[in-house]
């Protein structure tokens, strides 16, 4: 199965050329394609004929794409810099987009590489995996395949905010990742380090490498992580690296400066890990995975995995007091580090010095792979000195043996400043340069591959002289994501909470198809395989809740759901022939005990009571065609639909403002009346629409009523 | 887009002792000192100074630099909006430098009077005499040079001085432009604005104070409160949901429970005055009804201490509705009286008994005069069968005379419609004090704790009443074991409703509440 593209492309030789589908295009796309293939061909040539176009229909056009092969100099549309969790899926949306891609790194065996922690999704972070996959992404599917420990988060709340999260092994997710891009026919991976941008006419026209190499290109992605003039703190030591024995990229942050863009620092930190067997794993409490184990990804099927467990301890009053004691020697308390780290993923340091109150603190011990002896400490992530770092975590339950493999450290980096970028995500002064991942701010796997596939579906659409793709805040986290980043100041690393969408009811892990696929259909990201699928789901959802609006079941008063009397459906109930939910109850001829207080409730509105499911109905004798995951989304949209109703009115009257548009020549203008805090503010960052321009911090509502004042006046005299 | 100068009558047209013409925009003393002769130029003038001399006609516009234009022709059809700013745009563009002069815009009926019949005046021709107060930019009412003549009351000075300004080339302002350019400069919040808007039109005592206390952001400062307690209650509910593993623990806990409750009375307090508050801004019109000849018509006029509606000893003497202003403990009343409700009649009492019964529906609060001197009659049970779902005050009129009803028929006939009955006598003005203190207890005077603060506009008491709702359905989900977000999602409607009528807004520092106040992260 591995051979398979993630997004189920064939390869299906022709000409000697890899062919493959893609998505829908109009006949003035189509246009744009060929004269991209044109302009670019050196060797490779276009094979479509008219008649293969006309033939195909609407959605299934065929694009040629080159089996490029790694050359030392070579042509491209697209070269992407640096194969993390950014670059891996900017490279993959360029290619199934049909674009000669290259995705250059300093080494392939570290590709995708977990720098941190052995984990992907968690809340928030685990929507946006499911966003990314609906949208042909890859580490919904990697995920699946280097899991160990699967689990969905939040269970015990409500399901919108229930978030998957899986334990990978550290190793196999690279593999598989390599394995999965591999499957991608004609791109190009290329080992080597690049050093400047070149342009040509204000252009993005090269990549050039250290090497002396060149990679001609129309567009790039640059998704360097942690590695921009990255310098790695270990208590006084200090040495230049992106990851701890690794290279830092300073030639090329200097050339970002040198196009002119703003840099600043930002600071991360990774916590010790321990050898396995120097752990009394008999003191620990263990925390095991579901079963079965919840796939990640809307094309994997089943899971067969034996899963590990991840281990729970805690630090106590000695542990804080060995920390409080070296404080002076933490580069961060001692001045060291100039770079601001991210508050929610505190180093223990910072957790002992701002939670003076706080005794003790939660640590999960977390393995790095199924056969390998790292384990990852989870919550004492720390820049102290080596010897301190083995003292406090030695004085924790069950780690009194404790060896360690590596020492915790911080790395210190810059990053550019969003505000830079437009919400495809490209350089507003540079046209064709794009920046994708920690590079603009954020932290988390998850955050970079989101900005990834934004960065190559736009890239992409840009070489194609497309329209590009903007997602809104009401439709994915991804687009909640790169809204917040290129309009808000960021003084931290940006990472994603389900609290950062206003409209999180309407934006589910359960639901990230039903939003995104017909998105990634449309663009050619998914096959048509693929939104059948989803559409499949969709219709049996919709045809299951008609018919269970139509059946009424019998509900003593006071009794819980599972004593209630089924009555038996209405004729016709059964049959789906779209009368629809509004029909109301079907009319009762019967009832099981004349005497009881019973009432009659219609099926689907005892699903969504509190204590109603698809599974309470089956025991009243109402069973459910739906797969278990279905009846969980409709158990979901039941249960919330007022709700969910009331969130999307809400998006709706904000869409309104939201999408106004403000014209760019606005800016030129004087703008009276505004704050001058918010006169500074948006002159910086430009925004494309009002929405955006409220969102900025310092500019309050009114200064909103004074832009629309402007914006109006402006309209009318442009 | 910088602002021209706009001039126009800044007080009440009446009789009035003085009158003040006030000019803003970044030609204000170029304007006023073209039409001001007295011992120095204005433009020398030090900022917040006070100077006596002549208003004279000018000799050519000097404001902006731009030569002095033509005035509207009279009669001239107003301009739909939106018009000037093409017009002043395009010239903008055309001329380039700021400051350029717009002609008048939309003239409002003062600007058209005043810019008639002005050709021709000669240069220098005494207009009034005049104290000027200059203020500049940025500390003036709308962060402008503003400079505002006070001239003799009455219509015809103000409407001089103005027409001179406006030749000197300052432009007519529309309706509540200085408000706009005070609210466009920062100068006043949304409230701010509204309340200034509340106050020109404040007509009462009370109506006066509680836009005085809502422009001093009275109310701003007590919502913000109230906003403070629900965002942290949000934070909390907040980092349960983001961060499971580690605040954990119960959904919401019963003491942000509590905060939110105590959040909703508050809201409820403050709404609670609002009915008042609103009768005190908007007024209330209070109905008369009651058969013919039951003394309405005697009772209005000795209500209003005035002989306003016709009285005779005819039943159906009054047959259209006859209004009248009213200030009752402060609020503001429209006193209505109608023809005596019956039926037949000609066809004009028919007509008037038709608007008596539409002003009947349409009123909160009636005033049900019942001629106590004779028995009950079947007009009045019809008459009382109407006033449900409405405050009543029953007047049991001619006092003087013995009475034919009983104590108790009253009550029966309105038969469990809460009101109050006053023994009066129009004719000789017995019991009308207690009547008006009856209707001023009916309308809400008397509250505890005054206006300050309190919710005098029919928005804000939308919004805060939506917040407060939004606030009890969060403390219900809570209650109920809802999950976290959907407790949030209410908590941040409310807080979004709030932010309304404060102008602010919501949730940009949810985050660093949750961070400063939890340890979160692994
Ligand atoms: C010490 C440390 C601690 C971290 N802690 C956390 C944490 O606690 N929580 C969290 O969410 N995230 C953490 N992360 C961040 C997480 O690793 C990143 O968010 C994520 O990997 C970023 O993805 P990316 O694609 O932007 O970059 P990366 O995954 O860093 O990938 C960048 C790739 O680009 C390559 N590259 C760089 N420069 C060049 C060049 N000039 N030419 C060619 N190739 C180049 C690199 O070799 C690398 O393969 C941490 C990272 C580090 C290093
Ligand atoms: N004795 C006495 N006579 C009164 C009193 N009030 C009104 N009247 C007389 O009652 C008659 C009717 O008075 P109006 O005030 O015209 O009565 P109305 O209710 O307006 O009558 P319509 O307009 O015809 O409906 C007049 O002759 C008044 O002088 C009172 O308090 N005492
Ligand atoms: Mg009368």
């Amino acid at each position: 199965m591995m051979s398979d593209a993630p997004s189920g492309s064939t390869r299906v030789p022709q000409d000697g050329l890899h062919v493959r589908h893609c998505g829908a295009r109009s006949p003035h796309e189509r246009a744009a394609r060929s004269d991209v293939a044109v302009a670019g061909a050196t060797h490779e040539r276009d094979t479509r004929s008219d008649a293969e176009v006309t033939g195909a229909g609407p959605a299934g056009c065929e694009a040629a794409v080159a089996s490029a092969t790694p050359e030392r100099d070579g042509r491209y549309d697209v070269v992407v810099v640096g194969a993390g969790h950014a670059g891996c899926e900017a490279a993959a949306a360029c290619v199934k987009l049909g674009l000669r891609t290259a995705l250059l790194t300093v080494s392939l065996a570290d590709t995708a590489k977990m720098s941190c922690n052995p984990a992907v999704g968690g809340i928030a972070k685990g929507h946006m995996v499911r966003e990314l996959d609906a949208l042909g992404g890859l580490m919904g599917l990697v995920t699946d395949r280097a899991g160990i420990q699967f689990r969905m988060l939040n269970r015990g709340r409500g399901p919108a905010v229930w978030s998957p999260r899986a334990q990978c092994d550290k190793a196999r997710y690279s593999v598989e990742m390599g394995r999965a891009l591999d499957s991608l026919p004609g791109l190009a991976r290329v080992a080597g380090v690049a050093r400047r941008v070149r342009l040509e006419r204000g252009r993005v026209a090269a990549i050039e490498l250290d090497d002396g190499r060149s990679l001609r290109c129309r567009a790039a992605i640059i998704t360097p992580g942690t590695f921009l003039n990255g310098v790695i703190h270990v208590g006084p030591r200090r040495f230049a690296g992106g990851r701890i024995g690794e290279f830092a990229a300073v030639a090329l942050s200097e050339c970002l400066a040198g196009l002119g863009l703003e840099r600043g620092r930002l600071k991360t930190g990774t916590p010790p890990r321990l050898h396995r067997d120097s752990i009394d794993w008999e003191a620990l409490d263990a925390q095991r995975g579901d079963e079965p184990p919840m796939p990640f990804s809307h094309w994997s099927d089943r899971l067969e995995v034996e899963q590990v467990p991840c281990w729970l301890t805690r630090t106590n009053a000695q542990t804080h007091r060995i920390i409080r004691e070296n404080l002076h020697h933490s580069p961060l308390y001692s001045g060291r580090i100039q770079g601001r780290g991210p508050r929610y993923c505190p180093s223990i340091e910072d957790k002992v010095v701002k939670f003076a109150e706080r005794d003790s603190h939660q640590v999960f011990l977390e393995p790095e792979g199924r056969d390998v002896p790292e384990i990852y400490v989870n919550g004492m992530s720390s820049s102290l000195p080596e010897e301190v770092q083995l003292g406090f975590v030695r004085s924790v339950r069950g780690l009194g043996r404790a060896e360690m493999l590596r020492a915790g450290y911080a790395v210190e980096y810059d990053f550019v400043l969003p505000h830079q970028l437009d919400r495809t995500l490209e350089v507003k002064r540079v046209p064709g340069l794009f920046l994708a991942g920690q590079i603009c701010g954020t932290s988390g796997y998850e955050e970079a591959a989101a900005q990834g596939l934004v960065a190559g579906i736009n890239a992409a659409l840009r070489v194609q002289g497309r329209e590009p793709l903007v997602l809104g805040r009401d439709q994915a986290y991804i687009g909640v994501l790169v809204d917040d980043l290129v309009t808000r100041e960021h003084r931290e690393p940006y990472r994603m909470f389900t609290s950062a969408a206003e409209h999180r009811l309407l934006l589910r892990a359960d639901n990230a198809d039903e939003r995104l696929a017909e998105t990634g259909f449309a663009l050619g990201l998914i096959t048509r395989e693929q939104v059948e699928r989803v559409r499949a789901k969709l219709s049996a959802i919709e045809a299951e809740e008609r018919r269970l609006a139509r059946i009424v079941v019998w509900v003593p008063a006071t009794a819980a759901v599972g004593d209630a009397v089924r009555e038996a459906p209405a004729p016709g109930a059964a049959s789906d022939d779209g009368a629809g939910a509004d029909a109301g109850p079907a009319p009762v001829t019967r009832k099981s005990d004349p005497a009881a207080a019973a009432r009659a409730l219609r099926a689907l509105d005892l699903v969504a009571r509190p204590d109603g499911s698809c599974a309470a109905l089956a025991s009243l004798g109402v069973e459910t065609a739906l797969p278990p995951a279905w009846a969980g989304c409709l158990e979901v949209r039941t249960r919330y639909r007022g709700y969910i109703e009331r969130q999307q009115r809400v998006a709706a009257r904000a869409a309104a403002l939201e999408h106004l548009l403000l014209p760019v020549a606005l800016w030129e203008e004087p703008l009276n009346g505004l704050s001058r805090e918010a006169r500074e503010k948006l002159a910086r960052w430009r925004p494309a629409t009002v929405g955006q321009a409220g969102r900025i911090a310092g500019v309050s509502p009114s200064d909103v009523a004074v832009l629309l004042v402007h914006a109006r006046r402006f309209a009318i005299a442009g | 887009m910088p602002h021209d100068t706009i001039a126009a009558i800044a007080t009440a047209t009446g009789a009035a002792g003085l009158a003040v013409v006030r000019v803003s925009g970044p030609g204000a003393l170029a304007a006023a000192d073209a039409v001001f002769a007295g011992g120095a130029p204005l433009a020398d003038a030090a900022a917040n100074t006070l100077h006596h001399g002549w208003a004279v006609w000018p000799a050519a516009a000097v404001a902006g630099g731009a030569p002095a234009r033509a005035l509207p022709a009279q009669g001239r059809a107003p301009r739909p909006a939106g018009q000037d700013d093409v017009a002043a745009a395009k010239r903008r563009q055309a001329a380039g430098p700021p400051g350029e002069q717009s002609p008048p815009g939309r003239s409002g009926a003062a600007g058209e009077r005043a810019c008639t019949d002005n050709a021709g005046i000669a240069p220098g021709t005494r207009l009034d005499e005049v104290v000027v107060a200059v203020f500049r930019a940025p500390r003036s009412y709308t962060r402008e040079d503003v400079v505002e003549l006070s001239c003799h009351g009455g219509a015809l000075c103000a409407a001089r001085v103005l027409a001179a300004l406006l030749a000197a080339g300052a432009r007519l302002a529309r309706p509540g432009e200085f408000t706009l350019r005070a609210f466009l400069s920062g100068r006043l919040d949304l409230a701010q604005a509204e309340a200034v808007a509340d106050l020109i039109h404040a007509e009462t005592e009370s109506a006066h104070a509680l836009a005085v206390s809502q422009l001093g952001g009275e109310l701003s400062r007590r919502l913000a409160a109230v906003a403070e307690a629900v965002r942290d209650a949000a934070a909390e509910v907040e980092a349960r949901v983001d961060f499971a593993e580690d605040v954990g623990g119960i959904e919401v806990p019963a003491h942000v429970v509590e905060s939110v409750a105590a959040a909703e009375a508050a809201l409820a307090a403050l709404l609670a005055g609002s009915a008042w508050a609103r009768t005190v801004r908007e007024g209330v019109r209070v109905t008369l009804v009651g058969r013919p000849n039951a003394g309405k018509s005697s009772l209005f006029n000795a209500l209003l201490g005035d002989a306003r509606a016709i009285v005779t000893g005819q039943p159906g003497t009054t047959r259209d509705l006859v209004s009248e202003g009213l200030e009752v403990a402060g609020a503001r009343v429209t006193l209505v009286d109608t023809a005596g409700l019956r039926e037949g009649g000609d066809e004009i009492e028919a007509l008037g008994v038709a608007r008596a019964r539409a002003s009947l529906e349409t009123s909160a609060v009636v005033l049900w005069v019942v001629d106590r001197a004779a028995p009950l009659a079947e007009e009045d049970r019809r008459i009382a069968e109407r006033l449900a779902g409405r405050r009543v005050l029953v007047a049991l009129n001619k006092s003087d005379l013995p009475p034919a009803v009983a104590p108790g028929e009253i009550g029966s006939l309105l038969d469990g419609v809460p009101h109050r009955a006053v023994a009066v006598s129009a004719l000789r003005g017995d019991g009308i004090v207690e009547l008006t203190g009856a209707l001023a207890a009916l309308l809400g005077t008397g509250r505890a704790g005054g206006l300050a603060g309190a919710v005098g506009n029919r928005r804000h008491a939308d919004a805060l009443e939506r917040a407060r709702a939004a606030l009890a359905r969060a403390t219900g989900a809570a209650r109920a074991g809802a999950p976290g977000e959907i407790v949030a999602l209410e908590l941040r409607d409310g807080l979004s409703a709030i932010g309304e009528v404060t102008g602010e807004s919501v949730d940009e520092d949810l985050l660093d509440r949750i961070f400063s106040r939890f340890c979160v992260g692994k």
